[in-house]
C-alpha cells in the first residue's frame, strides 16, 4: 500500500504551513483566555454555580466546534486541487500508486496535520484549565479527545473530498467556505426555513421531530451531541442539550428534546464517509 | 514486444479535439523522440500513457498493460518526467528522493541519484527555492529511481541551459544502454536528432509522420537549398527561376536568392540561371537541416489556422 507513504509525504509537507500555525496560535490564545474567563469568571459564561471540570469541558468542545472547521479549510482546502492547479499531483501519481491510495494518504496526512496542531490547542488549553480548577476527569479527557479527532478526521475528509472535485483553488475556496457558511453559521436557519416551506409559507404551532434531527446533522451539532452521548454524566452536570453548542452558537428555540444523542455519532460517522466517498468517485474520473 | 501501443486514441475536451485517431508503437529498447508544435496534442498523449487523463476513445498500452486499467503496473516499471509539474515547495530536493523510492519500494540511494543530476550540493535545500532548472534535474533523478525498464520524458530540456541540456542527452543514452526505452517529446527538432533512434511528428492532434531521422530526411523532396548571389534580384527575377525546370521554390532570403532544387543537378539549374536570367556572382548550398523539415510537416498551408490545447 502506498498511501501511508503519500500520507507521511503530505504531513511533513502541510504541517510546514505558516497559515496553520497561526490558526493554532490564535486557537491556543482564544483558549487559554477563555479558559481562563470561565474559571474565574463563570457566571459571566452562564455557569453560575461556579466553574466545573465538566463545564470546562463542554466550554473547550464549543472552542472545538469552531476551530476544527476552520483549521481544516485553512489545511485541507488546497490539498488536491492546489496540487492539481500548480501539477505537483503529476509527481504523486506518476509514481506506482492508484487514485485511491492518493486520495487516502491526502485525507489520513490532513487529518494528521489537524490532528497535531487541535491537540495541541485542546491540551494546553484543558491542562491550564484543569490546573486552574485543580481537578482532572481523566477519563473524560480521553474520550473527549478521541471524538475531537474524529471530528477532526471527519472536517479533514469534508474538505479534501470538495478539494477533490475541482482542479481550481479558487472553486475549491469558494466550496470550502460555502459548507462552513451553509452547515456551520446558517444551519440552525436552514431546518426552520424548510419547515416554513413545507408548512405552506406559515409556521406551525407544533415544530415536528425531523425538524431537531435536521438541525443535529451539521458536523459540530453531530460532534456536541456525541459528546454528551458518550459522557452523560458530565452532560448532566452542566445540563448540556444536544444542538446547543456551549459557548459558540446561540441556541435556537430549543423545544422539546427529541432526538437522542447517540444520533450524533451516527452523524459524525456519515460526515466522515459520505463526503469521502463523493469526493472519491470525482477524483478518479478527473482529467488532471 | 512494444513498450508503448497506442492504438486509434482520441482525446476531446469539450468541442475541443486535442488527439484525433492517433496509432502509435514504440519499441522495446529504442529511444523515442515524440516532436510536435505548442498544443499539437503532445502533452496530451503522454498523460493518457500515464492515466493523468482518461481516452475519449481508444486503447493505450504500455510494458504491456492497459494504462488505464492497469497503471499502477505501468508506473512500477516507468519513470516519468511530466511537463507543467511543480515541485514540493516546502519538502527538500533529498525529501522528494526519499518519497519517490519508498513509492517503487526501490534501494537507490538518494545521494547518489542527485549526484548523477548535478544537484547533489542542493539536497537539504527546499526545492521550492530552486531554479527551474534544479527543479527538472531532480525530478529527473526522481524518474530514475528503481531503474525504470521506460522513461517517459516530456520536454526533459525545458529550463536547461545548453549544458544541462546536452547532460540530459547524456543521461537518456547511457540508459537507454542499460536497455531502458526512452520516450520524449519535445518541439524542437535538433534535441530529437541528436538523439533518437526512431521520430513522429504530431500536429494539430494529428499524426504527420513517424520515420528515422535518416528517413525522415530522405522522404523530403527538398533535399538541399541553394543560396545565390546575383547581380540584380527582385520579384521578376524571382518568378523567372521559379518558372525553371527543375526549381521547387524560389524567394528572396537575406538579399540573396534562395532556391530550392527539386529533381534535377544543383548545377544544371545554376547553370540555367546564369545563362537565361541574370548573371551569378556566387553561392553557396545548404543541406535542408530537420528543423525545416519540421517546419514542412507541420506548416501545411492547407491546414489553416490552428488552435491547439495543452492542458
Amino acid at each position: 500500500m502506498t498511501w501511508e507513504t503519500i500520507a507521511t509525504k503530505d504531513f511533513r509537507d502541510a504541517v510546514q504551513s505558516r497559515a496553520l500555525w497561526a490558526i493554532i496560535a490564535v486557537f491556543v490564545i482564544v483558549s487559554l483566555l477563555s479558559t481562563y474567563a470561565y474559571v474565574e469568571v463563570p457566571e459571566m459564561l452562564g455557569e453560575p454555580g461556579g466553574a466545573t471540570f465538566a463545564g470546562l469541558l463542554f466550554f473547550t468542545s464549543g472552542l472545538v466546534a469552531l476551530f476544527v472547521p476552520l483549521t481544516a479549510i485553512v489545511v485541507c482546502y488546497k490539498s488536491l486541487a492546489g496540487e492539481r492547479e500548480l501539477g505537483s499531483i503529476k509527481l504523486l501519481l506518476a509514481q506506482p500508486t492508484t487514485r485511491r491510495d492518493v486520495f487516502v494518504g491526502k485525507v489520513v496526512g490532513r487529518a494528521g496535520v489537524l490532528a497535531v496542531g487541535l491537540g495541541i490547542g485542546v491540551v494546553v488549553g484543558l491542562g491550564f484549565g484543569a490546573t486552574l480548577l485543580g481537578t482532572l476527569e481523566a477519563v473524560a479527557v480521553v474520550t473527549f479527545v478521541l471524538l475531537t479527532l474524529v471530528f477532526a478526521a471527519a472536517y479533514a475528509a469534508i474538505v479534501v473530498s470538495l478539494s477533490a472535485t475541482t482542479g481550481s483553488t479558487a472553486r475549491a475556496t469558494t466550496l470550502a467556505l460555502g459548507f462552513f457558511v451553509l452547515f456551520e453559521l446558517l444551519w440552525d436557519i436552514v431546518p426552520i426555513g424548510l419547515l416554513y416551506v413545507v408548512s405552506g409559507f406559515s409556521f406551525p404551532t407544533e415544530i415536528p421531530d425531523w425538524v431537531f434531527t435536521v438541525t443535529q446533522a451539521s458536523p459540530s451539532s453531530a460532534y456536541f451531541s456525541s459528546l454528551v452521548a458518550l459522557l452523560p454524566d458530565l452532560a448532566d452536570q452542566v445540563g448540556a442539550e444536544p444542538g446547543l453548542e456551549a459557548g459558540v452558537e446561540v441556541t435556537t428555540d430549543s423545544g422539546p428534546l427529541y432526538a437522542s444523542p447517540e444520533i450524533g455519532l451516527v452523524v459524525l460517522v456519515l460526515w466522515l464517509l459520505v463526503p469521502t466517498a463523493i469526493g472519491y468517485y470525482r477524483f478518479d474520473r478527473a482529467d488532471l | 514486444m512494444a513498450a508503448i501501443e497506442i492504438d486509434g486514441l482520441t482525446k476531446r475536451f469539450g468541442d475541443v479535439v486535442a488527439v484525433d485517431d492517433l496509432d502509435l508503437t514504440v519499441e522495446d529498447g529504442e529511444i523515442f523522440g515524440f516532436l510536435g508544435p505548442n498544443g499539437a496534442g503532445k502533452s496530451t498523449t503522454i498523460d493518457t500513457l500515464l492515466d493523468f487523463i482518461r481516452p475519449t476513445d481508444g486503447t493505450v498500452t504500455v510494458l504491456g498493460h492497459d494504462a488505464q486499467r492497469d497503471g499502477e503496473a505501468v508506473r512500477r516499471r516507468t519513470g516519468v518526467l511530466p511537463d507543467a509539474y511543480h515541485v514540493y515547495d516546502r519538502l527538500t530536493g533529498r525529501q522528494h528522493l526519499e518519497f519517490a523510492i519508498e513509492m517503487k519500494d526501490a534501494d537507490d540511494d538518494p545521494d547518489d541519484l542527485l549526484e548523477r543530476v548535478h544537484v547533489a550540493d542542493a539536497a537539504d535545500r527546499k526545492a521550492g527555492g530552486y531554479s527551474k532548472g534544479m527543479a527538472q534535474r531532480l525530478v529527473l533523478a526522481m524518474a530514475l529511481v528503481g531503474d525504470p525498464d521506460l522513461l517517459i520524458l516530456d520536454e526533459p530540456s525545458t529550463g536547461l541551459d545548453p549544458n544541462g541540456a546536452r547532460e540530459m542527452r547524456e543521461i537518456i543514452r547511457e540508459e537507454n544502454a542499460r536497455g531502458t526505452t526512452v520516450f520524449f517529446s519535445s518541439h524542437i527538432m535538433e534535441q530529437v536528432e541528436a538523439v533518437c533512434d526512431r521520430v513522429a511528428i504530431i500536429d494539430d492532434g494529428r499524426l504527420v509522420a513517424v520515420d528515422t531521422i535518416d528517413g525522415l530526411r530522405g522522404a523530403t523532396e527538398s533535399g538541399e537549398t541553394l543560396y545565390v548571389y546575383t547581380q540584380t534580384l527582385d520579384d521578376t527575377v524571382v518568378s523567372a527561376v521559379a518558372a525553371l525546370e527543375g526549381v521547387g521554390t524560389a524567394g528572396i532570403d537575406d538579399d540573396r536568392l534562395r532556391v530550392t532544387v527539386d529533381g534535377v543537378s544543383k548545377f544544371a539549374v545554376l547553370h540555367a540561371i546564369d545563362a537565361d536570367v541574370v548573371p551569378v556572382q556566387d553561392f553557396s548550398v545548404v543541406e535542408s537541416s530537420l528543423e525545416d523539415l519540421f517546419v514542412r510537416y507541420t506548416n501545411d498551408p492547407t491546414d489553416g489556422e490552428k488552435e491547439g490545447v495543452e492542458p
